[in-house]
């Protein structure tokens, strides 16, 4: 039982980076009805930024500030550039376009920062916390993770319910003609859409980076783990992405507890495979979210 | 004359023909080719074969995968186990057993491919593409998970079967090879050394990134698994050492160092030749002189050359069914549904037996040039089959052309040669590896990226474009 209670508590914050990821890609999916594969990359290449901002100022703040707003940049550039162009015109081009996104992104940071994993210095303590009598799975720096999650969640909460700009861009989510003709900026709002979900993805990369390693590729498993969260969230649910991106993370440390990580992802993939085959509009999804 | 051209079998006949006269060009070519091209037309028509698959699932039928080097990675391990233990029974009286491999292979695609394609048949686009995203990331994954049968992360060594008759090994560069299988071996401990389970994946990723779309890093994690299989071949090698016709196969190889004067010099020389388990192969074949399997080239059986005339030959097979369906009936089945799936089901097409079909036959085509890659390898383990590999399939199907065979072939064409055209840049302008590793796959990124957004037909798309304007403007002169 205390195997089992420690599982729990080591998944959290693990957990809390696979929500911000999963947010990142429902938030594009809820302004542009798309799955961008390259989000996992674009938090990728932030968290190499934030990594030079690190290394050379050591402020942990400063690097988390400069990889959202990288991050946030990256989002616009790639919706500019890519996405604009072909979303209406060419469904599986689009689809494509974000993995030679994803590709360019992965080969652009090895070319620049080389493919040798690198360690990413932790703000505070990440050793488990000593209480009541006995370490804890859980560490300052989880803890922090879990603040800085949760103070993102609150704040797009309010963004989006409470604030005229999280009104328009659901709006325009929910029927871009009649927003536009009720006079939303349908367009701005879908860049905006993509920039909040750039800086979201940023975020969630710089969170993860100390606890893993960061190379070109090591966040590609992340990326489905937050796939497998969005979709069983329902794609087009905050709360969705936010509740599954936990459960997902407490699974995957369950699984590793109990017989080893490298099966993390088979788990991740069956958990995927059931859902769309059982609940294909998620748990927290509306009907008809799933057809494009 | 049109009832004669609306028969089908006339038209499988002209496809035969077309397929049998490039088969017979390829063989020439590969015949009086430098034995390094050679591998890399090995390399090309396994490329083809399997992107042959991604035309059908991809373009035709509309299904973004990236589940297909995960399928390949199906081929190649049945193709190891099952080589391992039907070495000895001939294929209908056929000495060459690797084709009832092949043909397992080929099974074991046909079923696995049914069952991620009954998946798939439910699910539109961002969903299929996320689930076979992690088929492709999982592959590692799985092959952890069964170490004695799939051999871990390290894979798998196959004693490649060679027909009857044998072959004179072209033993260039052995000694790197060693060397470098020695860096790697560290490598690798260091990496189990490693805890964290995105450690262990990063490492993974990182060579699987190199491997997937550069034929060249492709083979060098050949030759790091070589160090580690040696070991076991060990034992087997006392067969080589009563071979005193090794002597034999070293002036042989000599004369083809002195021929090819560039082999000694390019690096990439280091690859597909160097596998102990092969020798052994060889010799048991007893007369080297018997190359008469194929006949054109000085009586040798030189080991590129028998690879690239084994993947021509799986390639041409697959290229015919694939020009019989694509041309067919079922090609246009499959254009129906990805066009209008209602409307293909009001005039009868089940839409989802349609996906499924090209799920399974793409998955088919797949398996096979697993197989292939293989016996190129002759090596199969998760690193040189994961995402990238998926991601390079992807690539040169959309480059090519998505939705043509002959974009295919330009596909598989691009994937080989970019790399070699990006590496003898950087070798005359001095890169630095850091930035040689990675230009391919940045070309490869921004190239698809650019073709979705300007030439969605890819190369052949393009061209086929500017013909038809071409014409259309030869006939609007005419009238």
């Amino acid at each position: 039982m205390t195997n089992f209670v420690d599982y729990l508590l080591g998944g959290f914050s693990n957990g809390a980076v696979i929500a911000l990821m999963a947010l990142a890609i429902v938030l594009v999916w809820r302004s542009t009805r798309m799955v961008n594969f390259a989000q996992v990359g674009q938090a990728m290449f932030t968290t190499y930024v934030a990594l030079t901002i690190q290394q050379s100022t050591g402020s942990w703040i400063l690097a988390l500030v400069v990889a959202m707003a990288a991050g946030l940049v990256l989002g616009i550039v790639v919706f500019f550039l890519v996405i604009r162009p072909v979303k209406n015109s060419d469904s599986t081009g689009a689809i494509i376009a974000t993995f030679g996104v994803l590709i360019a992104l992965q080969a652009g940071a090895g070319m620049i920062w080389g493919g040798d994993p690198q360690g990413f210095l932790t703000p505070v303590d990440n050793s488990g916390i000593e209480f009541a009598g006995r370490i804890w799975p859980i560490s300052l720096y989880d803890v922090l993770v879990l603040v800085v999650t949760a103070a993102l969640v609150i704040g797009l909460t309010l963004l989006f319910t409470k604030t005229n700009l999280g009104l328009s861009m659901r709006a325009a989510a929910f029927n871009p003609e009649v927003a536009r003709l009720s006079g939303v900026r349908v367009n701005r709002m879908l860049i905006t859409g993509w920039a909040i979900a750039g800086a979201t993805g940023a975020v969630g990369g710089v969170l993860i980076a100390p606890v893993s390693t960061i190379s070109p590729n090591s966040f590609d498993i992340l990326l489905v783990f937050a796939f497998t969260a969005a979709v069983i969230g329902g794609l087009d649910s905050l709360i969705g992405a936010v509740t599954f991106g936990i459960g997902t993370g407490l699974v995957i440390s369950l699984v590793s507890g109990y017989s080893d990580s490298g099966n993390a992802p088979i788990v991740a993939l069956i958990l995927l495979a059931l859902n769309l085959l059982l609940k294909p509009d998620g748990v927290f999804g509306h009907h008809g979210a799933r057809s494009v | 004359m049109k009832t004669l051209r609306s028969f089908p079998g006339n038209r499988i006949i002209w496809h035969a023909i077309i397929v049998g006269v490039v088969w017979l060009l390829l063989l020439l070519l590969n015949n009086n080719i430098d034995p390094l091209y050679s591998s890399y037309l090995a390399l090309v028509a396994m490329y083809a074969t399997a992107m042959f698959g991604m035309t059908i699932l991809v373009g035709l039928s509309g299904q973004v995968s990236l589940g297909n080097g995960a399928l390949m990675a199906v081929g190649g391990y049945v193709f190891a186990l099952t080589s391992m233990n039907w070495q000895t029974v001939p294929f209908f009286g056929w000495e060459w057993n690797a084709i009832w491999s092949m043909v397992f292979a080929g099974l074991g695609g046909v079923l696995i491919g049914g069952i991620i394609g009954g998946l798939a048949a439910r699910l539109k686009g961002p969903y299929l593409a996320g689930l076979t995203l992690g088929v492709a990331v999982g592959v590692p994954a799985i092959t952890n998970r069964f170490p004695e049968l799939l051999g871990g992360e390290n894979g798998l060594m196959l004693t490649v079967p060679y027909p009857a008759g044998g072959y004179a090994a072209l033993d260039a560069g052995g000694e790197v090879a060693t060397d470098e299988g020695g860096d790697a071996a560290v490598d690798i401990e260091t990496d189990a050394g490693a805890t964290g389970e995105d450690q262990q994946y990063a490492e993974l990723d990182l060579s699987e990134f190199d491997q997937g779309t550069d034929p060249l890093a492709e083979e060098d994690l050949l030759t790091e698994d070589d160090l580690l299989t040696e070991d076991d071949l060990l034992t087997e090698d006392d067969l080589l050492t009563e071979d005193d016709l090794l002597t034999e196969d070293d002036l042989l190889t000599e004369d083809d160092f002195g021929a090819g004067g560039d082999l000694g010099i390019d690096e990439n020389v280091v690859d597909p030749t160097e596998d102990p388990g092969v020798d052994g192969a060889g010799l048991d074949g007893t007369d080297i002189a018997g190359g008469g399997f194929i006949d054109g080239f000085d009586s040798e059986f030189i080991i590129e050359r028998w690879q690239a005339s084994m993947a021509i030959a799986v390639a041409c097979i697959v290229a015919f069914a694939a020009l019989n369906l694509v041309r067919g009936r079922q090609g246009r089945v499959w254009k129906a549904v990805r066009d209008d799936p209602v409307a293909a089901a009001v005039v009868g097409i089940s839409p989802s037996g349609s996906k499924v079909s090209a799920f399974v036959v793409s998955s088919l085509f797949a398996a096979l040039a697993g197989a292939v890659f293989a016996q190129i390898l002759s090596f199969i383990g998760p690193g040189a089959f994961g995402l990238g590999l998926s991601l390079s399939l992807l690539v040169g199907i959309v480059l090519g052309g998505r939705a043509s065979l002959l974009g295919a072939i330009i596909g598989a064409l691009l994937l080989v040669w970019l790399p070699e055209l990006v590496d003898g840049l950087s070798g005359e302008r001095g890169w630095p590896e850091q930035i040689t590793n990675n230009a391919p796959n940045l070309l490869y990124g921004l190239l698809v990226v650019a073709v979705v957004l300007l030439a969605p037909g890819g190369i052949t798309g393009t061209f086929k474009s500017w013909i038809d304007k071409a014409k259309g403007r030869g006939r609007a002169t005419l009238s």
